[in-house]
């Protein structure tokens, strides 16, 4: 399988920004801050299971669900 | 007049009041701020009692700006009427190392404000100002969740201390060490924020952390390998001669457009100690320093297209440090000498995250 980082990625900015480009922007920094290299992340990228628990932590961490 | 900026030096903080507030006088202050010299025993008390029905914030600093002027030993001071600011909501995090959550303490300030909803609903109003007392070392992680539970956009710096004095915030009149100053505010006209750190990626190489301690600010390897090898092999220089480029060839996490510069402090037993943790997993490139005068001017002048009532640098002191040794305090005071500014040289930067060797910039239109 492969995509289901990216997909998550884009689910929390999506979530997050509600159409602000200037929050969608800063989710998608605050995510590289914390470890997740967000533009590497493709509907190719390969499902990394340690990569996409991260993401769902982070998304924990926003208060939103993918 | 919307803002105000003095620069004041005296004897001591009750003299500095008082010349503030003599400067100040029929201006309406609904918020000050304020960049201290160390030297100088509770500034905040002797200005909060000086405008009692002002928000007053600030931190110690080694050296301030004002305008064109750069000096040590002084106050650099803002003041905001409500042309500028009309609300503005401080408050105070304690035991910052202790990592609090901070929900808690932004579900007040969004809700002195109507509520997170009519925050966001205006949201090209609302901007943070974040004071850091800087030997928390807990910058990184208050950052992080922070910008979890709030969308307005924080910017500030950690105070720095002059020989004499120690490093501290302000505000309601007192002095806190191990803390964070929160301001949110309500501009009229907006905000800009600039962050420009003259710092250029050196190699597109990119390097993997694969080991680093967050908290305590020590990497340790590089895609496998200790950092420092991976290091010297980026730069082509001997491994023991690492340390000798750990400032004019910092680290950036690049995000897009963005740099987030991340600097080597020292060598400790396996690994290297940061002024700034970095997760791992994170791609890091090794950068070089540029020439901060002409990236400074660059970045002011392509984001103030107009004339700002009053903008506030953050710059780090190692830069400050550089500009004094390339003897270039002149021409970069200079530009900010066009606008009404006053800076500090800072302990560490912030925006979205924690920062190092940049400059932040908060610019009220």
């Amino acid at each position: 399988m492969a995509g289901q980082i990216h997909s998550m990625i884009q689910s929390i900015i999506t979530q997050k920004s509600k159409g602000n480009s200037v929050i969608a922007n800063s989710v998608k920094t605050k995510m590289y801050l914390k470890g997740i290299a967000v533009d590497k992340y493709t509907p190719a990228s390969p499902d990394d299971p340690a990569v996409i628990a991260k993401v769902r932590d982070i998304a924990k961490e926003f208060g939103v669900r993918v | 007049m919307a803002v105000k900026t003095l620069s004041l030096k005296g004897p001591d903080s009750k003299e500095i009041a008082l010349q503030a507030q003599n400067a100040l006088a029929g201006f309406d202050a609904k918020l000050v701020l304020f960049f201290a010299s160390s030297s100088y025993d509770a500034p905040g008390t002797a200005l909060q009692n000086a405008f009692p029905g002002a928000s007053v914030i600030g931190s110690s600093s080694h050296s301030e700006y004002c305008g064109s002027s750069f000096t040590d030993g002084s106050v650099s001071l803002m003041a905001f009427d409500a042309q500028s600011v009309s609300d503005a909501c401080v408050r105070v995090v304690e035991h910052i190392a202790d990592e609090p959550d901070l929900r808690g303490t932004l579900d007040e300030m969004h809700s002195h404000f109507g509520g997170v909803e009519e925050v966001l609903a205006d949201y090209e109003h609302y901007v943070g100002i974040i004071l850091f007392e800087s030997g928390a070392k807990a910058e990184e992680v208050f950052m992080d969740r922070l910008g979890t539970v709030t969308d307005v956009l924080f910017v500030g710096g950690s105070s720095s201390a002059a020989d004499t004095g120690a490093s501290l915030v302000y505000a309601n009149g007192q002095s806190y060490e191990g803390a964070a100053v929160l301001a949110m505010l309500r501009t009229v006209n907006g905000y800009d924020v600039i962050k420009t750190q003259s710092a250029h990626i050196f190699s597109e190489r990119k390097l993997l952390v694969t080991r680093s301690d967050l908290r305590n600010r020590v990497l340790y390897e590089f895609d496998n390998r200790p950092c420092g090898e991976v290091y010297a092999e980026v730069l082509g220089v001997p491994v023991d001669q690492i340390q000798n480029y750990f400032v004019s060839n910092p680290l950036g996490m690049v995000a897009g457009d963005e740099i987030f510069v991340r600097t080597f402090n020292q060598i400790q037993d396996e690994g290297i100690t940061l002024h700034c943790g970095i997760p791992e997993g994170t791609e890091i490139n090794v950068l070089k320093i540029g020439n901060i005068v002409d990236d400074t001017k660059k970045a002011l002048d392509d984001a103030i297209l107009y004339q700002p009532a009053g903008v506030i640098n953050f710059n780090c002191l190692y830069r400050t440090l550089e500009i004094l040794n390339e003897k270039q305090v002149e021409p970069y005071c200079a530009l900010f000498g066009r606008y009404p500014s006053i800076g500090l040289s800072t302990g560490g930067e912030a925006f979205l995250g924690h920062i190092n060797e940049t400059s932040t910039i908060l610019v009220i239109k």
